[in-house]
């Protein structure tokens, strides 16, 4: 049985790893590389690397970042996004150590290059990345960039629907770092049936992972600052999730 | 005996996670597209990442895909991963029709809608062999579009998503995952350490 995803979020903003309160405040937590460490230690069926700054700033992916964490050897699938321009940008993330990507900007920006990228990576291996809120009885996708709310648009409703990205990743931006705060009518809401769904933001709860794995189209959840407030948080989740298609807990047990 | 791992490097993907694995299980690892130093190792590991055609290439461009039929023709252990137990197939479908290493028969097909496996997936042993007895049951991780599909009997491993395709392969001392070991926590490292002793042992 293919098993339903938690996939452990670190936001990272000049380098340091950071608590992020609905796309405005940002509280440091420490070096990505520690919280990525926890997360490989305590089981997370995948750790995201999400680079808030690199896009808007123009630097590029944060290549150093993720080859420091490819070295450490960590046992558990690694995904990096963050500031990605061009193809050239996605294969340097995949050599340095990240399994996928994740992209944002570029899903309405460069839908050419996404394809190329696609292309040669696999779909598998590319996320793409929507922060989403309601609007009415649909959808609105936040532009970060311009802090504007705007339609998703054709042009990155035809990357999901002809299957060059394998997931999406839909942040609710304006519940992101609130506890309970997900608004699981953003998954309801989702023009794209059949696209497999990463819900992110405002996840803290075990009711609302059991909520959440239950609906159609979701196959993960990313969960962040909750993580961090406690040892062994992903152990903690997962054995108060009473949900079959979950991934039991793991505790380290090397040789 | 301590066990020394030699994985093979063509230039494609990171090893870190492979070499860090053997390392904690107490092996020896040693990283090189040299010949002579994968000689000294007990067992070859053949990872990977990326797409069939340049990563066959890339093998070509260092002589490897002979030295790797070679190795296996006088019985020498060989692990291929995720891409690396594609590349041990006679061929792939990936972006046209690409000649494997033929050392497991077989052929390298797309995955049938939604054309990707992504995620931890359960394994079934189809064929009892003592190498994967272990694993029988357990979730690993997948990672890939295009999947191994043979018509012979080395198929060891099954997994079901969508419809059922071939998880693990063996053939003798040439054994292939199409999951990542090496990034499935403990159900990994524990088929690692089977896989290692076993064919090193056999």
């Amino acid at each position: 049985m293919l098993k339903r995803r938690l996939v452990g979020v670190i936001t990272v903003k000049k380098g340091w790893a950071v608590q992020s309160f609905g796309f405005v405040r940002h509280l440091p937590l420490g070096r990505p590389e520690v919280i990525a460490q926890n997360l490989d230690r305590w089981g997370a069926d995948e750790i995201l690397v999400l680079c808030i700054d690199r896009t808007l700033a123009d630097a590029g992916p944060d290549i150093d970042l993720v080859r420091r964490i490819g070295r450490m050897g960590l046992s558990t699938p690694v995904t990096y996004g963050g500031g990605l321009r061009s193809v050239d940008d996605g294969m340097a993330v995949i050599q340095a150590g990240a399994e996928r990507v994740c992209i944002d900007a570029m899903l309405w920006r460069e839908p050419m290059v996404v394809r190329a990228l696609s292309a040669r990576i696999g779909a598998q291996a590319l996320i793409g990345a929507l922060p989403v809120s309601r609007s009415g009885q649909t959808i609105a996708a936040y532009d970060y960039l311009s802090r504007t709310e705007r339609p998703i648009t054709t042009q990155t409703r035809a990357l999901f629907a002809q299957q060059v990205i394998s997931e999406a990743l839909i942040i609710d931006w304006q519940h992101e770092g609130h506890a309970r705060g997900f608004d699981t009518d953003l998954v309801r809401r989702w023009p794209l049936p059949g696209v497999p769904l990463i819900a992110f933001g405002g996840i803290s709860e075990p009711e609302q992972l059991e909520e959440l794995f239950c609906m159609e189209g979701v196959v993960a959840a990313g969960v962040g600052n909750f993580l961090a407030y406690r040892e062994h948080a992903i152990q903690n989740l997962k054995e108060r999730v009473r949900v079959p298609s979950v991934r039991p807990a793991e505790y380290e047990c090397k040789p | 005996m301590k066990i020394t791992v030699g994985i093979v490097d063509y230039g494609v993907g990171n090893h870190a996670s492979v070499r860090h694995t053997f390392r904690e299980l107490g092996m020896r690892c040693r990283t090189s597209d040299d010949p002579a130093t994968l000689d000294d190792c007990d067992l070859l590991v053949l990872p990977g990442v990326g797409a069939f055609r340049p990563a066959i290439e890339a093998l070509r461009a260092r002589s490897l895909d002979v030295y790797l039929v070679e190795c296996a023709s006088r019985g020498m252990p060989l692990l291929g991963i995720c891409l690396g137990m594609q590349l041990l197939a006679d061929s792939s479908h990936e972006n046209g029709v690409t000649r494997g290493l033929g050392l497991v028969g077989g052929e390298v097909m797309q995955l049938p809608a939604p054309r990707w496996h992504i995620g931890w997936n359960t394994i079934e042993v189809v064929r009892p062999d003592p190498l994967f007895a272990s694993a029988n049951g357990h979730a690993f991780f997948f990672n890939h579009s295009f999947a191994y599909r043979e018509p012979n009997s080395h198929a060891v491993c099954q997994c079901v998503a969508g419809g059922p395709f071939v998880a693990a392969v063996r053939r003798d001392n040439v054994v292939g995952v199409q999951f990542h070991p090496e990034k499935s926590q403990s159900a990994g490292r524990a088929l690692l350490r089977e896989l290692a002793r076993g064919l090193v042992s056999a």
